[in-house]
């Protein structure tokens, strides 16, 4: 495992994720202006108005998503942390093994050695475990990204039909598609960094 | 890495330095070993990158099992950043430290090892039947710093006071007092901070019969060069930096 590249694909991949939220939080705001919006628009926006409320859904499951994988990211960080200072150890370890090659007491480093050794593959596969289940968990938030496009898609049809209010609607609608969009970007990058991780050793 | 016995009793004295391998740009420093019948307490382990020479050099001399404690006079990373490391190899060991370094020490790795405070008037670590004082030398140079002595051995472990920049490959013992004096004088003017912690620290040390004063940089002083030291150290002015 390379440790400066998993340190800086943790780091920017908490990164995304913090730009993920803001964009979250956005579509939230939009999805209230929305329904104000459509609250006065009356009749003309009536297919308008549980669309805002499922816009704001998506948002708050997106938020909460992220949350989770912001905390998972956390512990990421902290298992490569762990992985990098004990593959440093094991390496430091087999250095002495050489070095004491002819000491009285050379053999009382296996146990040592065989512990770091243990320890460097279980931080490994915990670290590997944890990347992979951050992906899935990444894929969960691919969900409501690709939904949100949908329901902008919906939206555009809709705010067609409300009159003085189109300009609005098609805003509002504008803003989820760009906010799906762009959210959508921030996890592929996520991904994509944590597989390059998950398969470099 | 090379060693020198220092003392053969019931009990031995191992010193650890001069290591040829070392990278030219970190400082030489003294490693010491205390080999009691069935432990082994190791003073100022050094610095990270010197952990797999000391370790392959104690090997000579000790099984790992029977490292039982570590010591750091103070936090400094020539001292103790090998921590972590040996945190791995001596998952049951004690770490004899200051209290007050207690949560900066932990940042080199300290999850196995025992933490075990020394609080500021110092105290005792028995090791078998052999019984070392824990000397406050606060201020000298650090805020929160301890040397040990040894009654049976006079051996007084001094930590910084006493060091000296040294070439690679200096002796280990002074031989001409007049002449290392100037190895010596910018180390301590500038290092250490307070005439009056000096002070109180020659008061205290004066009353200990010391064979051996045993720095962690630079040369061991032995004999009259003992009280030759500390008489120079107590007229020379510290806390300076020009």
């Amino acid at each position: 495992m390379q440790g400066k590249s998993q340190f800086v694909a943790v780091a920017s991949i908490a990164a995304e994720l913090s730009d993920v939220m803001d964009v979250a939080k956005e579509i939230s705001l939009a999805a209230a202006n929305a329904k104000a919006i459509a609250f006065r628009a009356g009749e003309k926006a009536k297919g308008f108005q549980p669309i805002t409320d499922f816009i704001n859904e998506l948002a708050k499951e997106t938020i909460g998503l992220v949350d989770a994988i912001n905390e998972q990211a956390i512990q990421l960080y902290q298992l490569a942390v762990n992985e990098y200072k004990m593959t440093a150890a094991s390496n430091t370890f087999d250095q002495v093994n050489r070095l004491a090659m002819n000491a009285a007491y050379a053999s009382s480093l296996d146990s040592p050695l065989e512990r770091v050794g243990q320890n460097k593959l279980e931080c490994r596969k915990q670290f590997q475990n944890h990347v992979e289940h951050l992906l899935e968990q990444l894929g969960d938030v691919m969900h409501p990204a690709r939904a949100a496009r949908v329901i902008a898609a919906n939206s555009r049809i809709e705010a067609s039909q409300a009159g003085e209010y189109l300009q609005s609607l098609q805003a509002v609608a504008e803003s989820v598609d760009n906010a799906a969009s762009v959210i959508h970007g921030n996890v592929q990058r996520c991904r994509s960094a944590l597989s390059i991780i998950s398969f470099s050793d | 890495m090379k060693m020198t016995k220092i003392y053969e009793g019931s009990h031995q004295w191992l010193m650890f330095g001069r290591d040829e391998n070392k990278p030219n740009d970190i400082i030489d420093t003294n490693q010491y070993l205390v080999r009691t019948a069935s432990r082994c307490l190791l003073i100022d382990p050094g610095g990270v990158e010197l952990f797999a020479p000391m370790l392959a050099a104690v090997l000579h001399y000790a099984p790992v099992e029977e490292i039982t404690d570590l010591f750091a006079s103070h936090q400094d990373p020539d001292i103790i950043s090998s921590l972590g490391l040996w945190d791995q190899a001596l998952p049951n060991a004690k770490l004899h430290a200051s209290g007050l370094w207690e949560g900066f020490i932990r940042h080199f790795g300290c999850e196995s090892i025992e933490y075990v405070p020394i609080q500021d008037n110092g105290g005792v670590i028995t090791l078998d039947n052999t019984e070392l004082q824990v000397i406050p030398a606060h201020y000298l140079h650090s805020s929160a710093n301890f040397n040990i002595y040894d009654p049976k051995a006079k051996i007084l472990m001094s930590g910084d006071i006493g060091a000296a920049l040294e070439e690679p490959g200096a002796p280990i013992f002074v031989d001409k007092f007049e002449d290392h004096v100037d190895k010596m004088r910018f180390f301590h003017q500038r290092w250490m901070p307070s005439n009056k912690a000096k002070r109180a620290w020659i008061d205290r040390v004066r009353d200990l019969d010391i064979d051996i004063l045993a720095p962690q940089h630079g040369r061991m002083f032995k004999g009259d060069d003992v009280n030759r030291f500390l008489d120079w150290f107590d007229a020379l002015q510290v806390g300076i930096a020009e």
